[in-house]
């Protein structure tokens, strides 16, 4: 049994048949990168495992337990975390209030700030500030902090690198690592190379569907008919 | 128009020019500086008490709560019954005090699992659809319970009288007297009213600061769908609040029943609404710190503009224009508040 399993998910925005029938597996202790161009599905793919846009037809489960009809906050306490696109912290709460938000109800506070704070020593050295006046850089590692502090065996990142400047996307590569070590990762990337590096196998995703999968190696990022997928 | 302009001249040379010029320098004494601060400081007090619960509720639902000025006149007639129920003529000050400390608990409770209830079985089945339905709906709701209220107190001779003077008659004595603050005298209820303002803000404040319950209501006000994602059951934490809102509406109602100028009367929905409103969108929707701040500028503009109108111009009706002329500037150059952000987001 995977520890995530999506079969034949049919996700819908009002009228607009998004996802047509996605299926994928993600196995206890990978990382896997879910690829593709613009608008193909892949944040609506996460977004259906965490039921916050809930699929109309299709399975998720997880450890074998069905997720489509539980709440989001059913989902995610059942050690589903997400890192989304754009970070969204809280910005106007402190690093440090950011962290205790995302500790379970009844865990160990201090513990996770420790586990955040040696994580990544750069938000302990500003850890009263809001999080609104972090960089980019910086809120993207709150952000993957918050998903470690959850104690979550599963994290859904979006789009880590998404508008960072280049000299940050490695802080973030490594970041991303430090969170693979903690929990399986289903990661959604635009950027092959990153994606390929930090990843472990790959599914790719055009038109709603997956088109291709398959072992995540640098070779994948020269395949000819992948790279004319994301770039079509 | 050759006759209008000497008759404006004649007109503007007859305006009482060195009468104002008085008034100035009768406001300017520090007598009453002092009571129009402590004036001021009351109406902020009271305009902070009926805006907290707005504003909360709109901060994390984005529900803007038309019902809340009922809430806060069914808070005024519940404490005034529990007041008349258990004052007695032999009741002295510390148990009429105490009266009013039972009466705060029981419309706290009271007003807080009607909120509970509205928010469960009214609101809940709207929060897919666009912010008119919800706005309808409150809207509805404030028509019911003024018509609820009023059919009642109609049935046992509460009304039309416009306060209920039994309620009014509960007060305890020194908050009928008036209190020397150095050259000046204030009322008791004016202090009383104060403090009691400080002890909200204050505990308000300390649940959304200093409890985990307020971190998390928080965090939903700037971003439901995250907080949720983190594994907290957000519409159980919109019920709190709006059941907490509620409650906070109860008992500025409970205060105002022992005020004159308001007092316990189905009017006082409107008459409370309307300020609520004013303050929580000068302070920046669903911004408590806002509405903090907001509070304060609108009780003292009130204050001040009332004393003008009183001792100089004689048009009691304007001071009311004055608080809705600041919300009027406000829409026009910062409209999103003071402490507001441009836009409101995350539901």
């Amino acid at each position: 049994m995977s520890l995530l399993e999506i079969d034949d998910i049919h996700t819908y925005y009002g009228e607009s048949h998004i996802l047509e029938g996605v299926s994928l597996e993600v196995e206890d202790g990978e990382v896997v990168a879910l690829i593709g161009r613009n608008g193909v599905g892949k944040t609506t793919t996460l977004r259906s495992v965490l039921q916050l846009t809930a699929p109309r037809s299709g399975s998720i489960t997880y450890r074998g337990e069905e997720l489509v009809g539980k709440r989001t906050h059913e989902v995610a306490d059942l050690g589903v975390g997400w890192i989304p696109e754009e970070r969204r912290v809280f910005s106007q709460l402190s690093v440090t209030e950011n962290i205790r938000v995302a500790v379970p109800k009844g865990g160990d506070v201090d513990a996770a700030l420790e586990l955040a704070f040696d994580t990544f020593p750069a938000l302990a050295e500003r850890s009263e500030a809001n999080a609104g006046a972090l960089s980019g850089g910086q809120q993207q590692m709150l952000a993957i902090a918050r998903g470690l502090v959850g104690e979550n065996d599963l994290l859904l990142i979006d789009e880590p690198s998404e508008g960072l400047a280049p000299q940050i996307v490695s802080d973030v590569a490594e970041a991303v690592q430090n969170a693979a070590r903690e929990a399986t990762v289903l990661l959604v990337e635009q950027n092959l190379p990153l994606a390929m590096d930090l990843a472990d196998r790959f599914y790719l995703l055009d038109n709603g569907q997956v088109v291709e999968d398959g072992e995540a190696t640098s070779g994948v990022t020269d395949d000819e008919r992948i790279r004319r997928y994301l770039s079509a | 128009m050759s006759a209008i302009v000497p008759t404006l001249l004649a007109e503007l040379a007859t305006l009482p020019l060195v009468s104002y010029i008085d008034t100035l320098g009768q406001f300017l004494r520090p007598s009453t500086l002092v009571g129009v601060f402590v004036r001021g400081l009351s109406k902020s007090a009271i305009y902070v008490m009926i805006a907290s619960g707005l504003t909360l509720v709109f901060g994390l639902m984005g529900v803007l709560n038309f019902a809340h000025g009922s809430l806060t006149m069914i808070g005024a007639y519940l404490g005034g019954l529990v007041m008349v129920l258990a004052v007695t003529g032999a009741s002295g000050t510390v148990s009429r005090f105490a009266f009013f400390l039972v009466a705060v608990l029981v419309v706290f409770g009271a007003l807080s699992a009607l909120g509970g209830v509205i928010e469960v079985g009214l609101i809940r089945p709207l929060y897919d659809r666009p912010p008119i339905y919800q706005i309808l709906l409150t809207f509805g709701v404030t028509l019911v319970l003024d018509e609820l209220v009023r059919i009642v107190t109609l049935f046992y001779g509460l009304q039309p009288i416009s306060e209920w003077q039994a309620a009014l008659g509960t007060k305890p004595e020194p908050l009928t007297a008036t209190i020397r603050l150095g050259s000046t005298t204030v009322s008791g209820l004016a202090l009383f009213e104060i403090l009691f303002g400080v002890v909200t803000v204050a505990a308000v404040w300390a649940f959304l600061t200093r409890t985990r319950y307020g971190l998390v209501v928080r965090a939903g006000s700037e971003d439901s769908e995250m907080t949720e994602a983190l594994g907290i059951d957000v519409r159980r934490v919109f019920t709190t609040v709006f059941a907490l809102g509620t409650g906070i509406a109860g008992i500025a109602g409970a205060l105002l029943m022992w005020d004159p100028v308001w007092g316990a009367s189905v009017p006082l929905a409107a008459e409370t609404l309307l300020p609520a409103f004013v303050v929580v969108i000068v302070g920046g929707l669903g911004t408590f710190r806002g509405t903090v701040v907001a509070a304060l500028i609108v009780g003292m503009i009130d204050a001040v503009t009332t004393w003008w109108f009183v001792n100089a111009v004689e048009f009691t009706g304007l001071p009311e224009m004055f608080i809705f002329l600041i919300l009027v500037v406000t829409l026009i150059v910062r409209p999103q508040g003071l402490f507001g952000v441009a836009e409101v987001g995350g539901h």
